[in-house]
């Protein structure tokens, strides 16, 4: 006949034995534990109530027990952590100054972003999130238009207000409208829009030393009265020039972006060579750097700006390329590799 | 894009070297990837005339056959092709030459003269495919001396194959992606005209692509036409042809395919692909007797219905298809690529000849959905212009009567869309309009002459609005701003004036949120940490190791890789997935830092866009552990940077679980919020728990920071610079040792003595904690070093000593302190 002292027995040995397990959720199927509660059963109805009352409470405990180890997980001895330093110890240095460094590609946001608010244009960031409406939508990329095809961009299940899916920006015009926007009311004083937006963008493709699904592009806009064509070669030679500090040949190419009409691809002659060629510019002495152009008519309208008045030019660059060239980086994925050899070379 | 540059000049004269012709097609056209000397891969390829052939004596199924190649005596050569005989002209590749279809390959096949099984063969004669020319290779290729070549040449023993049929080219590659808007650039013709446009000469179409041509109509052969998607499908167009002979093309059709990166197949289909080569018009040959019911037509596809296609796979449809069906049901994905069971073969007697129109965004879902990129799909999807059927289909069946024989059995079916067919909108511009978005002083006669170069009709009224209308190809021209494009690139852009904008001068400030993110990077890396940029995904076992929560997180619907599963929630998890392997590398002791964003499913603007939150985290590592928990060495470098921001904020214990975003991977009894004196969390620096370490691979050692960017900016704003004017008088320092009970907080006796000591008045009293002893588990003895400083006198014995009471005596009071 099971007797409430067996459950107490039951109880000692489990306990001992849960110390000794390394996988402490076997206690539970424990066979002590299983003749337990088949004997409820077997109890005279006079005292079968308070005996499975019992082995609940038992099974219970143990439960807990298994459920307090997996908590525990080896909690650490508490320190007082509003003190400068630990006990019996004393402040603790700083790690050397020398080691430290900030990510090649930041710096080289910092250096364009203080060449351009030299020449008047001010820095904004972008979106790492962002609705199609931004993407495309307010750039001239109407619904089903073939040009979303070129940008591979990644998409959230979820969705936003129209039901479209989020996106990761696949280039930083995705702020255009914005900018478009928060700066407009400036050109009734004849203030142009000038701006420049350095920040990370996404691309859908597979890994490789010369692909990178996460980039960094800097993203120009002007507009004001009188803007053509020729200012946006002169505005991007100047900067190049003061870039790399020297003279440097540039020339446009016709291209296609449906947010820009006309639309140039845009080429500097290799500051590395002097055109004479070199591996920086695969020995063509020119290379091809940024997509540009003057912005679309119904780009400005969808940011309520009067194209008949006001024209302007758009540019977008890839920082990651001008690092790159800058110091013979041979794999793109080393920027985002947190490799502390690569990171503090810079 | 392949543009033969034989082919451009049937349509338009072409003076300038290859390389000034490159350029300005780089300049004006678009991006050039690639130039191929076609010409070299047939050197030594010459047109010969088989003057006898015998029996090769060793070997049954080689004959010896004796050539003229033009040269002073016949040329013996041993040819093993069933169909060699005497009299016939074929192309003999001479000793020392390459056969071309191995031309560029790592081991090019060089053929020599050598003897073959004790006969001596001086080169070889070639088949269609060891000359590139499609993939035949049961026999020689046989020329027909009679046949017109387009350059009129006589096909003779000794002339060069290349010359004879124009292959000796030079194929120009351009970036298809220059003429996404531009659907005529998908056909030769249409690079020639800007070829002409940007050279300024003045294009003429040929006249099959000028006049309207007006059907007959004929008979014999019984179909019904019908287009029952009248919504995507604007045109549908078709012919039968009866008793056509299908057989290879004659050779300059061939070697048209060829240059213009086509494959020869057969006559029929070669014509097709020529004719939508030439124009980007994408046609399609039916085999008429495989037609059931005598039907073509185009309809929208039922859902689950299954069409097999030429590549020999079956495709499940879905109501976002269009196909061509004939009686029974589907012979072909619409505009995208045609059926099995309907091909063009040698069999076929009969065809029905397409040339259909389809709207591109329709085109482009189909060709995404179902992964089949052909070169219909390339053109269609540009948006081709259905006004160019009626020439595309009039020549198709002209070239079809030259090649193949046979003559129109039906009437020529034009089965109309939904719209009716417009001519291109006249777009009306002013001279002026155009030049001041060029910054150029054209006159309206330039710009009229470079527009009419191209085919544009220019009507010119005072003096310089010009009304353009744009030819019926063009599907790019509705606003002003286009015809601004054109002229600027037909004019040239490396003419354009380089001018800087002129404009009024303002200061242009960093926003402040740039330039606190800007000190934090240099505060921390100063410290010794290394800025890292990690992706802005993470793997699901990224987030989980971390304790978060994966449903949390915007999920990534087509990420190529799956570790990009989930946009991140804070960047600690990619920063502590970064520190195995660089302690792997040899580095003992370091701390990486990120400034990014973090996302939260829950989390939404009042755009109802997804909240992106600036963090900036750090983690700190030593492989061996130093004195002292590293909870501190953390603290130490968060110390640095708030001092750097002037931030004035405390370390205060977190007592229980805490609704707080990015706490999860911390160890709660070695970590503190970081709050300001207004309540404000910053941030939480501590230790981790040891899954967390476990899960990361982290040293032991390990200690984290994570610190908001936007409520550091709120409190940075507001906090004003510390200054203290230096006082003329000495100032004394003298230690203080406290000893009070383990329960005792730092921060509650700092805040003690920070009381006591404001009652000091015009004395300075500042204090630096130098050690803590514990000697046993109750207890605890702070040490400071107190500085007192006067700006009225020197401060003396009995004054500091004052001070030290005092501030004795408030420890006492509040902790129970004793002075030790």
């Amino acid at each position: 006949m099971t007797k409430l002292a067996d459950i107490a027995t039951v109880r000692d040995t489990l306990l001992a034995r849960l110390e000794k397990l390394d996988t402490k959720s076997d206690i539970l199927k424990a066979p002590e534990l299983k003749q337990l509660y088949g004997a409820i059963r077997d109890v005279e109805p006079s005292q079968r109530a308070a005996f499975g009352q019992a082995v609940n409470e038992l099974g219970n405990e143990i439960r807990e027990k298994v459920a307090s180890y997996s908590e525990q997980e080896v909690s650490l001895a508490p320190i007082d952590v509003t003190a400068p330093f630990d006990v019996n110890s004393e402040l603790p240095g700083l790690l050397p100054s020398e080691n430290g460094s900030m990510h090649p590609l930041r710096q080289e946001i910092d250096k364009l972003s203080n060449i351009f608010e030299r020449i008047g244009f001010r820095i904004e960031e972008s979106r790492e999130i962002d609705d199609q409406e931004h993407m495309f939508e307010t750039l001239n990329f109407p619904k089903g238009h073939p040009a979303r095809d070129d940008y591979d961009t990644f998409m959230t299940i979820e969705t936003d207000r129209d039901g479209d899916q989020f996106i990761a920006p696949a280039h930083t015009s995705t702020m255009q409208n914005r900018m478009l926007k928060k700066y407009r009311a400036g050109l009734k004083n004849d203030e142009a829009i000038a701006v420049v937006v350095p920040d990370r963008v996404f691309r859908n493709e597979d890994l490789d030393a010369r692909h990178e699904h996460t980039f960094y592009q800097f993203e120009g806009i002007y507009v004001s009265k009188g803007v053509h064509a020729g200012m946006l070669v002169a505005t991007l030679q100047q900067f190049l020039q003061e870039y790399y500090q020297k003279e440097l040949e540039v020339r446009v190419n016709p291209f296609y972006f449906p947010f820009t009409e006309p639309s140039f691809e845009f080429a500097l002659s290799c500051p590395f060579c002097d055109k004479k060629g070199c591996r920086v510019c695969s020995h063509e002495g020119w290379i091809e750097l940024l997509g540009c152009g003057m912005i679309h008519p119904n780009v400005l309208k969808a940011a309520g700006i009067d194209p008949a008045v006001y024209t302007g030019f758009a540019w977008g660059g890839g920082v990651d390329r001008l690092v790159m060239m800058k110091y013979g980086i041979e794999d793109v994925r080393h920027f985002h590799s947190a490799k502390l050899d690569f990171l503090r070379q810079f | 894009m392949k543009v033969s540059l034989n082919t451009v000049k049937q349509f338009t004269k072409v003076d300038l070297p290859i390389d000034e012709l490159v350029a300005k097609i780089n300049g004006q056209l678009g991006g050039v990837e690639e130039i191929t000397n076609l010409g070299e891969r047939y050197e030594g390829a010459v047109i010969a005339k088989v003057l006898t052939c015998k029996k090769h004596p060793n070997a049954d199924k080689l004959s010896v056959c004796e050539i003229d190649a033009g040269e002073a005596k016949p040329v013996q050569v041993v040819c093993g092709a069933p169909n060699v005989r005497a009299g016939i002209y074929v192309v003999w590749l001479r000793p020392g030459s390459t056969v071309p279809a191995s031309f560029g390959d790592a081991e090019p096949f060089v053929l020599g003269s050598r003897e073959l099984r004790g006969v001596m063969s001086n080169g070889m004669l070639a088949s269609p495919k060891e000359l590139g020319l499609g993939d035949s290779h049961e026999g020689i290729l046989e020329l027909d001396p009679d046949e017109q070549t387009q350059v009129n040449s006589v096909i003779k023993p000794g002339a060069q194959f290349a010359t004879t049929y124009y292959l000796d080219d030079t194929i120009i590659t351009i970036e298809n992606k220059m003429f996404t808007h531009r659907p005529d650039c998908f056909g030769v013709l249409g690079v020639a005209r800007e070829i002409a446009g940007i050279q300024h000469q003045a294009f003429r179409s040929p006249d099959w692509y000028r006049n309207l041509p007006s059907f007959e109509s004929g008979d014999g052969l019984e179909l019904t036409v019908k287009n029952e998607a009248p919504k995507v499908v604007p045109r549908f167009m078709a012919a039968v042809i009866k008793d056509v002979v299908v057989k290879p093309s004659p050779v300059w059709l061939q070697a048209e395919l060829v240059r213009l990166g086509g494959k020869p197949i057969n006559n029929v289909v070669d014509v097709t692909n020529y004719v939508m080569l030439l124009t980007g018009q994408p046609l399609h040959a039916y085999d008429y007797d495989q037609l059931r019911g005598k039907k073509l037509g185009a309809r929208i596809a039922k859902e689950g219905e299954t069409v097999d296609l030429l590549n020999g796979k079956s495709y499940t449809l879905t109501t976002d298809d269009i196909v061509i069906v004939d009686g029974d049901g589907p012979v072909g994905l619409g505009g995208v690529m045609g059926g099995a069971a309907s091909e063009v073969s040698v069999l076929t007697k009969n065809v029905v000849l397409e040339c259909a129109n389809f709207d591109m965004y329709a085109i482009r879902k189909m060709s995404m959905r179902h992964g089949l990129f052909t070169d219909a799909v390339t053109r269609f999807n540009k948006g081709q212009s259905p006004l160019q059927n009626d020439y595309v289909l009039a020549l198709a069946m002209q070239l079809i009567g030259d090649v193949a024989g046979g003559e129109l059995a039906s009437q020529v079916f034009d089965a109309h869309g939904a719209k009716s067919i417009q001519a291109p909108r006249s777009v009306t511009v002013n001279t002026s309009f155009i030049n001041d978005r060029l910054g150029l002083g054209l006159s309206t006669k330039e710009v009229r002459t470079l527009l009419e170069n191209v085919e544009f009709v220019v009507d010119v009224s005072k003096q310089t609005n010009l009304t353009v209308s744009a030819p019926f190809w063009r599907t790019d021209i509705e606003l002003p701003e286009d015809v601004v494009e054109e002229i600027g690139r037909l004019y040239g852009y490396d003419r354009l004036p380089r001018e800087l904008p002129k404009r009024t001068m303002s200061p242009m400030s960093r926003s402040a949120r740039i330039r606190l993110k800007d000190k934090i990077r240099r505060s921390l890396s100063v410290s010794g940490a290394n800025e890292v940029l990690t992706y802005s995904f993470v793997h699901e076992r990224v987030l989980k190791g971390a304790g978060q929560n994966p449903a949390d997180a915007f999920r990534i619907a087509n990420a190529l890789s799956p570790d990009l599963q989930y946009y991140r929630l804070s960047l600690l998890p990619s920063l502590l997935d970064k520190v195995h392997a660089n302690v792997k590398n040899g580095f003992d002791e370091f701390a990486l830092f990120e400034i990014g964003k973090g996302h939260h499913k829950q989390n939404m603007d009042k755009y109802n866009l997804p909240v992106e939150t600036e963090l900036v985290e750090m983690i700190y590592s030593a492989k061996r552990p130093q004195p002292g928990a590293a909870y501190y060495k953390a603290q130490r470098v968060l110390q640095k940077l708030l001092d750097d921001l002037s931030i004035d904020a405390s370390l205060v214990p977190i007592e229980k679980r805490f609704d707080y975003a990015g706490i999860t991977p911390f160890e709660l009894s070695r970590s503190a919020f970081i709050k300001t004196t207004d309540g404000i969390v910053l941030g939480v620096v501590g230790e981790l728990r040891t899954s967390v370490r476990k899960h990361f691979k982290l040293p032991d050692y390990s200690a984290a920071v994570t610190l908001d960017i936007e409520a550091l900016e709120t409190v940075s704003a507001t906090t004003i610079s510390s200054y203290q004017p230096l006082s003329r008088y000495p100032s004394v320092s003298q230690d203080l040792s406290l000893k009070v009970s383990a329960a005792v907080w730092f921060s509650d006796l700092r805040a003690t003595l920070d009381k006591a000591l404001q009652e000091t008045s015009d004395i300075k009293v500042s204090y630096l904690p130098l050690s803590i002893y514990a000697g046993d588990d109750a207890h605890r003895t702070f040490t400071f070093r107190l500085s007192a400083t006067s700006n009225t006198s020197t401060l003396t014995d009995a004054e500091m000593s004052g001070i030290l009471e005092s501030v004795t005596r408030a420890a006492t009071k509040a902790h129970g302190a004793v002075k030790v």
